[in-house]
């Protein structure tokens, strides 16, 4: 059966809270809960608890590009010394400790910051198209719910909203 | 490949240097310098203007602090004798020091170059590599004895550093220095490598007396001896036996004797860890005959 | 009085700081113009300088260093608000930040570009700089890791680098706003580019919000360690006067200090300029303010330590300096320092001025003026009065060339910044209406507590 997308428009976050939750509770025949997206114009997590279990596993990118980034700064610096016609300077060891561990440090913050973006565009699935269904005013002041289901499921989703407040329903043309 | 080269060669790595390590071999270079002996008379900075092709800088930029000269005679006042009414002599209050690069065996300059460009030499030089320089004036800053000189403006270019038929003096076996880059004494090195090379033809080592710096040949007082260390045969190590001036100590066995040694060499700012090359020979004051 | 009124409708939020992006006041085209003339002057010098040789700036032997790394010093250290908003304050939870932390990271990214151009104009042989980066090449050549310079150069590309990407990710939900408000034409082709997509998503805000966490705890020790390493170009030096071991602390507190008085200046004049009364309050101001005081006691208190650890070393060398420091030809500049770096701050301590704009204006000005003086004094005076006899009758004054260069980097400097500001919207609109909404739901919840109590 062929899906389509629905998007209803929240005054505050109260409404769409209500609605997701109603959603959530009503197990509605075609219509998986993991296809519902909250849009917002701004970060709330305690929203969130809604939604469900949705991970987020940017720190896992931050560890292993700071590790990465560390190991990496440490052995090319210390190579490199050794391989530079092992060239003395003012009496100090060819492989310095101090210093290197310093570079060792901005490496590792390095490594790890640009890892992470890498793992925040990964994670957040960006740059990415801009989905069919999409409102201005989500990124003015009013709060989104996007949901994919079977068209059999519209109607009731539909009237779940309606039974929120919902400001404005836009439905994807069918194809 | 490198961290096969780190983990093989790791001793070699993690050493410092002159403390723990084996002195230089087959060659050191260093000289001694007899302040006795020494008038005063800028011979030896002529000699070294003309055998390095310093640029004379004229009055102006002379005002500025722009002069290059790799060694100075710094001239002090004793103030108990040096001013008027301060002795039957006041004349002999003046003493003069010749100042020059001391070669430092642990040298300041070395590890704040950032482009690496002056490096420690396996003939206990501390070489200046023109061509790396780019004149972040770091070893400038961090050098206790303030001998290095940078090259301020285009030298070879500008008027009357080298005016028409002076160029043809300019000693063959040295380059001259453009801007933006950092020099100070070289021990005359294109001498030293000469009299290696010439040595090394022979089958020998380099003896005593083979190779002069400008600055000594000059001297007429021959307050200034330069040699091999390393060379037991030598005048220079020789005076620094004599003197019990050991290279690698930070304070010399002798000075701590009570009363001190009575001996007259010395190293400046030895306390400082540099490792100096240089010995000065304090001078002999009439009042201590 | 509020931080920021609560009843501010969201949509009002995106019509203000829109609006800035359009139509600023006269005065900032005024501000550019001057910025611009002032950068000219230094490309002058800098084209003057390279031609003819770094002489012209009137340094010498010994004095090697002069108003670059002093003024190198002063805009890196300015770079450090910019962290100690976005980032120190985030993780503490204080929401007065969130008006003014994306201008305060512009000033750090555009501090740090300044900055970094006083590295090049130091340099002698600019057109060699690449020599001190470490790349491969077939002869096996590296700079010098040991050198602080190097720490220094590798510390500000870590620095930067970051900073950059941190305040373009915090600033991607903006851009979207700014791509779903504004007219059509080349600004709104930028916007659809970079903010790649973003539509507040769940999903996007999750994984927004670690992002914007770990970056944070990464650049905190980042800010510390930059300017440490800036402190060790001193501080592992064996020079007299430079040879301090609490630089790192006495650096990074000095580089917060300078940061915050320039917050101070910057939030008075976008405040005017784009017309930011609603949301660059003055119980912000008066928050930046204190802060501002309690870190210039700081500072006070660690130059103190400075100079009792020296006085009462037996080092004769570095206390010398400090004698010439403070009778020497550069006392009227170290007296200069004392005055604007430790007393004139002791105004912000009055309640009557922590939110009188004019004078807080002219006092962040005095300040900045204090910090400037602070890191000449910690570069000059060493080299006219070193180790060596040599040295010490040898006064230099730096040149005009390097008076222009220092004058122009301010110019550079606004220029960047307020181009950035009219470019992107300088007041981060996503986190106003969270700061808002938390409020309005506070109030809310302490209504209902209230009656309940009733």
């Amino acid at each position: 059966m062929s899906q389509r997308h629905l998007l209803a428009l929240f005054n505050n976050f109260e409404d769409a809270e209500a609605a997701i939750y109603e959603l959530r509770a009503a197990d509605i025949k075609g219509f998986n809960f993991d296809d519902l997206t909250l849009k917002s114009p701004i970060e709330h997590h305690e929203v969130e608890s809604v939604l469900g279990q949705r991970s987020a596993n940017v720190q896992w990118f931050s560890l292993g590009g700071s590790l990465l980034g560390g190991l990496l700064g440490f052995f090319l610096i210390s190579g490199s010394q050794a391989n530079f016609y092992a060239q003395m300077k003012g009496g100090k060891p060819i492989v310095p400790f101090p210093p290197n561990f310093v570079l060792t440090f901005e490496m590792c913050v390095l490594g790890g910051v640009f890892i992470t973006i890498l793992g925040f565009l990964i994670c957040a699935g960006l740059p990415a198209k801009r989905s069919p269904l999409y409102n201005a005013k989500v990124s003015e002041d009013q709060i989104g719910v996007l949901v994919k289901a079977d068209e059999s499921a519209m109607a009731k989703i539909k009237g779940v909203f309606l039974n929120h407040q919902a400001l404005e329903i836009q439905e994807e043309v069918s194809k | 490949m490198s961290v096969n080269n780190l983990l093989e060669n790791w001793a070699q790595f993690r050493h410092f240097h002159p403390v723990d390590d084996k002195p230089h071999d087959p060659y050191k270079w260093a000289m001694s310098i007899d302040l006795d002996a020494c008038t005063g008379c800028n011979a030896c900075s002529v000699a070294c203007y003309a055998e390095n092709n310093l640029p004379v800088v004229g009055k102006e930029k002379y005002q500025h602090g722009h002069v290059m000269h790799w060694i100075r005679i710094e001239r002090y006042w004793d103030e108990s004798l040096g001013v008027a009414g301060g002795g039957d002599f006041p004349e002999q209050g003046a003493q003069f020091l010749p100042m020059m690069c001391q070669q430092c065996e642990a040298a300041p300059c070395e590890t704040v170059c950032p482009a690496a460009a002056t490096n420690h030499t396996a003939d206990g030089l501390n070489s200046q590599i023109y061509n790396r320089c780019v004149g972040s004036r770091y070893c400038s800053a961090n050098c206790p004895f303030k001998v290095r000189y940078f090259n301020w403006y285009d030298y070879p270019t500008t008027d009357n550093v080298w005016p028409a038929e002076m160029n043809q003096q300019l000693n063959p076996d040295v380059t001259v220095r453009s801007k933006g880059v950092m020099e100070k004494c070289t021990f005359c090195v294109q001498r030293l490598h000469a009299a290696k090379g010439t040595a090394k033809n022979e089958g020998r080592l380099v003896h005593d007396g083979d190779v002069q710096t400008a600055c000594q040949q000059a001297c007429p007082t021959s307050a200034i001896t330069f040699g091999n260390l390393v060379d037991p045969e030598s005048k220079v190590h020789k005076q620094w036996q004599s003197q019990q001036v050991e290279l690698d100590k930070d304070a010399q066995v002798k000075d701590q004797k009570e009363g001190g040694s009575g001996l007259r060499g010395y190293r400046i700012f030895e306390e400082l860890r540099p490792y100096p090359s240089v010995m000065y020979l304090e001078r002999v004051r009439e009042s201590a005959v | 009085m509020k931080d920021i009124r609560e009843d501010i409708a969201w949509a009002q939020i995106n019509q203000d700081v829109l609006k800035s992006m359009e139509s600023p006041r006269k005065l900032y085209w005024v501000i550019l113009f001057f910025a611009f003339a002032a950068f000219c002057v230094g490309v002058g010098c800098e084209v003057y300088q390279y031609q003819t040789g770094m002489g012209v700036a009137n340094k010498n032997n010994p004095h090697a260093w002069g108003l670059y790394i002093s003024t190198f010093i002063f805009w890196i250290g300015m770079s450090h608000s910019g962290t100690l908003l976005s980032a120190i304050l985030h993780l503490m939870h204080a929401d007065w930040r969130k008006p003014i932390f994306r201008f305060a990271e512009a000033l750090t990214t555009f501090s740090l570009m300044t900055a970094g151009l006083f590295v090049m104009v130091h340099l002698g042989r600019l057109w060699q700089f690449y020599y001190s980066v470490p790349y491969p090449d077939e002869r096996g050549l590296w700079p010098n890791f040991q050198s602080p310079l190097l720490w220094d150069a590798m510390a500000i590309f870590t620095y930067l680098s970051s900073s950059i990407l941190f305040l373009y990710i915090g600033m991607i939900p903006d851009l979207a706003i700014c791509r779903d408000h504004l007219h059509e034409g080349w600004r709104k082709k930028l916007y659809t580019l970079l903010s790649l997509g973003w539509e507040g998503t769940d999903r996007q805000w999750r994984n927004f919000r670690v992002t914007y966490l770990t970056i944070a705890c990464f650049l905190i020790p980042l800010a510390v360690s930059v300017h440490s390493i800036v402190a060790a170009d001193f501080a592992m030096s064996q020079q007299p006067g430079w040879h301090v071991t609490s630089f790192p602390a006495y650096f990074v507190a000095g580089a917060l200090y300078s940061g915050c008085s320039a917050i101070i200046t910057l939030f008075i004049i976008l405040r005017y300029v784009f017309k930011f009364e609603e949301y660059m309050t003055l119980p912000i101001l008066k928050k930046t303010v204190r802060l501002t005081f309690a870190i210039a006691m700081i500072w006070t208190y660690l130059n103190a330590v400075e100079f009792a650890s020296v006085w009462y070393s037996h080092d004769q060398a570095s206390k010398d300096v400090l004698i010439q420091k403070v009778v020497g030809p550069f006392a009227p500049f170290w007296w200069g320092m004392i005055f604007c770096g430790s007393v004139v701050p002791l105004m912000l301590a009055f309640k009557r001025f922590q939110t009188n704009v004019p004078v807080l204006f002219v006092v962040s000005l005095l300040l900045n003026l204090g910090m400037w003086l602070e890191r000449w004094m910690i570069v000059a005076p060493t080299f006219s009065h070193g180790y060596y006899p040599w040295t010490w009758d040898h006064d230099q004054w730096p040149g005009f060339v390097q008076w222009g260069m220092v004058f122009a980097s301010f110019g550079w400097f606004t220029m960047l910044f307020m181009g950035f500001c009219k470019v992107f919207p300088s007041v981060s609109m996503y986190e106003v209406k969270e700061m808002v909404y938390h409020r309005k739901l506070h109030l809310k919840n302490s209504e209902t507590a209230e009656q309940g109590a009733h």
